[in-house]
């Protein structure tokens, strides 16, 4: 069987403590002002008057209908058969429609490739074996990683042990792949996936400019064919006609 | 999708010669699917290859094992040794952010001297050679005015013991390390006391099993270390109840079931009336106490006033509240621990809140139980042979390189001999406190006053003075006291701008260091070795002492010629070798339950007290006329338009000494000052507002307001270790305000070490 690779955050073991981040950040050199993951601290009064934290570790979320592959206009955006959601940079252009595309705010343009970056659940390192750097340093050990379809993974024994909840809303609801434990705790919103106002032009692209794209590609060879055809009538009638006037001279 | 697995590598020509493909299909092929669009495989990075190399970490002082990958002989990426029990593989932010300690741009990259005036960052760059000379030079030139007494040594890190070594070889006893006075001297003195064993450093206690924390401001998720906070982590998980007593709401408070929002000063209050309710309800182990402890009717009568009544008064804590956890306690207990502060350095009667900690874990019978406090296994590593120190009276333990108060804990004067400057371990000023690593506090304020004797030469290794003290006057007024002042560090601070000579260190990350000899549940050896050539001219500690002891005719106590081979004899009178400690980093020796936790497995607890016993009330303490250091002291309160400052810590920060790191520095680039929605209420704050904060001495100065109901009203918080003036230090120079100007600077009355907890100060929007 096909893995299909999740992440598991315990946010009650989490401890902002950026190990995570910085672990991330001196794995793949991604530059300073951008990170492929984060923690994000929510804080609340809750109904009794009292403050409360909650912290929520993530990153790309992996999802099993990702908007940034459908808007991607080069292809470069695509998703691996066991759920990993990759940016092939030999073919991103960096145009950036990806970007504003992710209600998880997981994509930014890296500056010194000029191409789209992001969490790959460290795919280099999990095709070695390896545990992504994020979950291998890990303070809390919060972050689980591995195969969801393997019934004998660590997450799959915690995906039935425990009430995991995903970033999904009414809006947003794309088959994210990254999971949240929080002791029964309602999400803050503050953590929630927004549709962002300037994927309009992404959702342009993938549901106008894309399939036009296709028809246009389509169009276009049936141009060049209809072109070719004409041409070729043309040609003969052409030479039919000087053969015509020929024998009219 | 069927390319989409492909693991192989896609070669650009392949992916032109599927483009050319797709374009030869007819249209009906092209679909929306984005991987439809580009028919060919994707291209897969790969996992380029590298080098390990073994560590211990240098950038808390919790030290944790490491692996240190390397590429191309470089260090880029830090990871944890799975097999060290510190840390069980794990490493924190501000570990993996010791690669751009090695890496930062401005770290002092060869040896200087100072050409302007102290403080005004005026270097020449000059040769190895021609500064060890120097201050060789300088050094003796102190010794002969002075006498070798004049020389002060202050430490602070993982590479300060050849340093300590040298000064003691010189024949000065003054050599400290901050982390005494300033910081966990109290807390171990009053375990040594009551119960003859340490309970510091790193922290021996049963966290997985343990079932009730009563967490006494030990922000043990933000204060991290890492083996202690995972498993304390796994505790929590493991159903342990959380009570977490802290004006301020941390994020172990968020974890914690119950926040006691303590009033600053006031938990020794709170933990005397706990000690009342126990003794007085009979919640104790009897058995333990009657086998094990002295001292418990005299004990009783002492607390038969304070009552939990009593102490609401104080604390703001409800009487009914401490009675509750009192009782879910004992019913826990033996597997339940009284967390202490890690820095309790805040009050004049620090001691009596340590003793009340250790008493309560006494009464609890945690010693040597499952869940509890356990003792740990050592390796025993010998010293390398040294010729006596000649003239220091009391010498550093040299077997040890972690905080360590099991020998020679008290030290007593020896006729004839020159006593320590800072008083520590000297009959009639500070017996109590520790001379191994002395009272860094006093040693400063002896070091301006020139008293009791001229103190004219120092040598510091690492820290920061100004930021771990509490009054840059003082520092200030000593640092420009020196005859000479040579400082070897490796990153530039407020401190070493001071120096007259700059010795650049090599980072941990380039260089070989002593053994790191630690005692968990399993007794370990650890190794750092270089993960890569040092990047600058700068040397390890080992080799600069070396190097300056030839030149003071004390190369007796630097009998090897590298680091290595001093390494490879320590190793080898132990039984071991260097070749087998650089297998995996570490040499273990088993965790055995018979040994951690001998009353659990049928075994017999020691209490290395004078009496071999718990004492309650310590014979040591009645002895030096101090047996009431358990009763209440009065503290400061803030009065109407003032408030208790506080401060502390995040995760990702250590002390002052990493907000000039740029990936540290990014997660938090200046600190706030938190204040209650009341509170700013009344005085028109708004959230993200610069506001004025000033303590009596009209110390303080600008910083920006959190508004947030994470603290309580009377109380005002920042994080520790912001406000930098040192222009060297790019990242961090002028953000944020030093909460080192705003602590107090009076002294705990029993043991000398510093009370930072005793300022009140006032808050005004600008």
């Amino acid at each position: 069987m096909v893995a299909k690779y999740v992440m598991l955050a315990d946010t009650t073991r989490c401890i902002n403590c950026k190990a995570c981040e910085v672990a991330c950040r001196a794995e793949w050199d991604t530059p300073l002002g951008y990170s492929r993951d984060w923690v994000k601290e929510v804080e609340y009064v809750n109904a009794k008057g009292l403050p409360e934290v909650q912290l929520f570790p993530g990153r790309c979320q992996h999802c099993d209908d990702p908007p940034c592959v459908e808007v991607c206009p080069s292809g470069a955006s695509w998703k691996r058969e066991d759920g990993i959601v990759l940016v092939d940079h030999a073919i991103c252009s960096g145009c950036e429609l990806c970007v504003p595309a992710c209600p998880y705010d997981a994509r930014w343009l890296n500056p010194v490739t000029n191409t789209i970056s992001k969490c790959t659940f460290c795919q280099p390192r999990i095709d070695k074996g390896l545990q992504p750097a994020c979950v291998e340093t890990c303070v809390g050990r919060a972050l689980i990683f591995g195969d969801a379809n393997d019934p004998n993974s660590e997450v799959s024994q915690l995906l039935k042990a425990k009430e995991w909840q995903t970033l999904v809303t009414d809006e947003v609801n794309i088959g994210p792949n990254h999971y949240y434990y929080t002791a029964g705790k309602a999400i803050p919103d503050a953590v929630m996936p927004k549709l962002n106002e300037r994927h309009l032009s992404g959702t342009l692209m993938e549901n106008i400019v894309n399939p036009l794209g296709t028809l246009g590609i389509g169009g276009m060879m049936a141009v060049f064919l209809g072109a070719g055809i004409k041409k070729l009538i043309d040609r003969r009638q052409d030479v039919s006609n000087k053969e015509g006037s020929h024998e009219q001279h | 999708m069927q390319e989409s697995n492909q693991s192989g590598k896609a070669s650009r020509r392949a992916f032109l010669k599927g483009i050319m493909g797709t374009a030869a299909v007819s249209t009906a092929a092209l679909s929306l699917d984005a991987q439809a669009r580009i028919h060919a495989p994707h291209e897969l990075e790969t996992l380029k290859d590298y080098e390990e190399h073994w560590g211990f970490c240098d950038m808390c002082y919790w030290r944790c094992g490491l692996k240190v990958r390397t590429r191309d002989g470089k260090a880029f990426k830090i990871d944890g040794n799975p097999e060290h029990p510190l840390n069980r593989g794990v490493v924190c932010g501000k570990g993996n952010s010791g690669i751009q300690v090695a890496f930062a741009p401005n770290r002092l990259k060869q040896p200087m001297e100072r050409t302007g005036a102290r403080g005004d960052n005026q270097w020449r760059p000059m040769p190895w050679d021609e500064a060890l000379d120097k201050v060789a030079h300088e050094l003796t030139k102190v010794k002969e005015k002075y006498g070798p007494q004049a020389l002060v040594m202050i430490g602070h890190g993982t590479w300060e013991k050849p340093y300590h070594r040298l000064a003691h070889a010189f024949g000065t006893p003054n050599t400290t390390s901050p982390v005494f006075g300033l910081c966990c001297g109290p807390r171990g003195v009053a375990n040594t006391l009551i119960a003859g064993k340490n309970l510091t450093g790193n922290e021996t206690i049963d966290l997985e099993n343990c079932k009730y924390f009563l967490m006494m401001g030990r922000n043990i998720t933000e204060s991290l270390h890492n083996g202690e906070t995972l498993g304390w982590i796994d505790g929590v998980a493991n159903g342990a109840k959380v009570v977490y007593a802290d004006p301020r709401y941390t994020i172990t408070a968020s974890k914690a079931d119950e926040w006691l929002s303590i009033r600053p000063l006031t938990d020794h209050a709170f933990l005397l009336a706990l000690i009342h309710v126990v003794i007085k309800g009979g919640l104790y182990d009897k058995q333990f106490v009657a086998e094990y402890v002295t001292g418990l009717d005299e004990l009783a009568a002492k607390v038969e006033q304070y009552t939990p009544e009593w102490q609401e008064a104080i604390t703001t804590i409800p009487a009914d509240t401490v009675r509750r956890i009192a009782l879910e306690m004992a019913q826990k207990a033996p597997a339940v621990f009284v967390y202490s502060p890690r820095r309790l350095t805040r009050t004049s009667n620090d001691l009596g809140t340590g003793m009340s900690i250790s008493i309560l874990n006494s009464l609890f019978g945690v010693w040597d139980r499952k869940g509890g406090i356990f003792t740990p296994q050592t390796i025993k590593v010998p010293e390398i042979d040294l010729p006596e120190f000649p003239h220091a009276h009391v010498s550093r333990e040299e077997g040890h390189g972690d905080f360590d108060f099991a020998h020679n804990p008290f030290a007593v004067d020896v006729e004839g001999k020159i006593q320590r400057a800072d008083g520590a371990g000297v009959p009639g000023r500070w017996p109590l406190a520790n001379p191994q690593y002395g009272l860094t506090n006093e040693m400063w304020k002896a070091m301006a006053e020139q008293d009791p004797y001229p103190l004219k030469a120092l040598l510091t290794a690492g820290g920061n003075g100004f930021t771990n003290s509490t009054d840059y006057d003082t520092v200030r007024k000593a640092l420009l006291n020196m005859d000479f002042y040579v400082a070897a560090d490796v990153s530039p601070n407020e401190m070493n701008s001071y120096a007259d000579i700059i010795l650049p260190e090599a980072s941990y990350l380039e260089r070989y260091d002593d053994l790191q000899i630690g005692g968990a549940r399993e007794g370990f050896i650890a190794l750092r070795e270089p993960a890569m050539q040092p990047l600058h001219d700068t040397k390890g500690s080992w080799d600069i002492c070396k190097a300056l002891s030839q030149r003071l005719g004390l190369e007796a106590y630097f009998p090897h010629d590298s680091v290595a081979d001093m390494l490879d004899d320590r190793l080898k009178k132990a039984g071991y070798s260097l070749a087998e400690l650089k297998e995996k980093g570490i040499i273990k020796k088993p965790a055995d339950d018979a040994i951690n936790f001998p009353r659990e497995m049928g075994g017999k607890s020691v209490f290395p007290t004078p009496s071999g016993k718990i004492e309650l009330i310590p014979s040591q303490l009645q002895a030096l006329g101090m047996a009431d250091a358990i009763e209440w002291a009065e503290q400061p309160r803030p009065k109407d338009g003032e408030f208790h400052f506080t401060f502390g810590r995040v995760g990702f920060h250590t002390h002052a000494r990493t907000q000039d790191n740029i990936w540290l520095n990014y997660f938090m680039p200046e600190n706030l000052l938190w204040i209650h929605p009341d509170a700013a209420a009344k005085l028109g704050i708004s959230d993200g507002e610069t506001v004025e904060v000033k303590d009596p001495k009209g110390r303080g100065g600008k910083i920006a307001a959190k508004v947030t109901p994470r603290i309580r009203p009377d109380t005002v918080f920042t994080v520790h270790g912001f406000g930098h003036w040192d222009t060297r230090m790019t990242t961090a120079v002028g953000k944020g305000l030093s909460d080192s100007l705003l602590a107090s600077d009076t002294r705990e009355k029993h043991i000398g070490s510093i009370s930072m907890g005793m300022n009140m100060v006032t808050v005004t929007k600008v």
